[in-house]
């Protein structure tokens, strides 16, 4: 019999559900950080509204990156619903912990969809996802080195408007 | 009534209908309740997940009238399906033997591409 559900996608319906997860996570991660990037604003932070805004359009492009890869292999990828997203933070440094938090937990994510690639034998994925992990060094990196300055430089006096003016410069090397 | 162009093979069976594959079209064709209805693929997978997220406990549980069927139109066909809990759990069983068998299929199919690219 003719092979019909190959003809339509390549894509297990598990490997197409966990991206389909994935991209819902990606959009929520970019709803946060503009969340973030309003708030950095209104409390003067103008350095670190610039850089939360930019993460927010990068993890909306890591999310397209996702939904076109999913439509190509000619899976559905979904338009995901976002919710309960956070209007205000404790303090300056609880905003870059939550940034920590959130991009560790992104790339456990994409280490379960990794393996669940490796288990279902679907390497043109696993190949795919690759760009992501490494992606995901460099967003930890950072999200760690601006907690650093916190310890580094302090927060008393002007240690704030500091941390502020330096977060741009923060860099991943690699 | 199945399409007199359709070429058809049975996918799977059972006593309350049956689901069909048109190689021809590349469609499924759904025989139920009386009424034959074609699905594109994605469009019989999506169906599937419909018939699978209604909530039997709720439908069980509800006193109301109204509760003992469900209706269902899939997208893209005339049909108009309405269901009560039994019918809802014949179809479950013919499409999820169904889903079955076409996963089974294109295993299948693999493993001989894979044996016959290897021999």
């Amino acid at each position: 019999m003719k092979d019909l559900l190959r003809l339509k996608t390549s894509l297990n319906e598990e490997i197409e559900a966990i991206l389909n997860a994935q991209i819902k996570m990606e959009a929520h991660a970019s709803s946060v950080y503009l969340a973030m990037s309003a708030w950095c604003d209104d409390q003067g932070y103008d350095a670190s509204a610039t850089f939360f805004s930019e993460q927010s359009e990068e993890e909306r492009k890591h999310m397209m990156k996702l939904f076109n890869y999913v439509n190509d292999r000619g899976g559905k990828a979904i338009s995901p619903e976002i919710t309960n997203i956070p209007a205000d933070f404790e303090s300056f440094r609880s905003v870059f912990e939550e940034m920590l938090e959130q991009e560790m937990h992104v790339t456990q994510q994409f280490n379960i969809i990794a393996d669940k690639c490796i288990k279902l034998k679907d390497f043109v994925t696993f190949q795919f996802i690759q760009w992501f992990l490494e992606e995901q060094i460099e967003e930890e990196y950072v999200a760690r080195r601006i907690l650093e300055m916190f310890d580094v430089i302090g927060e008393e006096g002007m240690g704030r408007w500091e941390i502020d003016k330096h977060i741009p410069k923060v860099k991943y090397e690699g | 009534m199945v399409c007199p162009l359709a070429n058809f093979e049975e996918v799977f069976k059972t006593e309350h209908g049956a689901v069909y594959q048109c190689s021809r079209q590349n469609c499924y064709w759904l025989d139920f309740a009386g009424a034959t209805t074609a699905f594109k693929v994605n469009d019989f997978f999506n169906f599937k997940k419909r018939i699978d997220a209604i909530d039997l406990s709720a439908m069980i549980i509800d006193p109301s009238r109204t509760a003992d069927f469900t209706i269902v139109m899939p997208f893209r066909t005339p049909r108009c399906y309405v269901l009560d809990i039994n019918g809802v759990l014949n179809l479950r069983e013919l499409l999820d033997g169904a889903k079955f068998m076409i996963e089974l299929n294109s295993v299948v199919s693999a493993c001989l591409q894979v044996t016959s690219h290897g021999a």
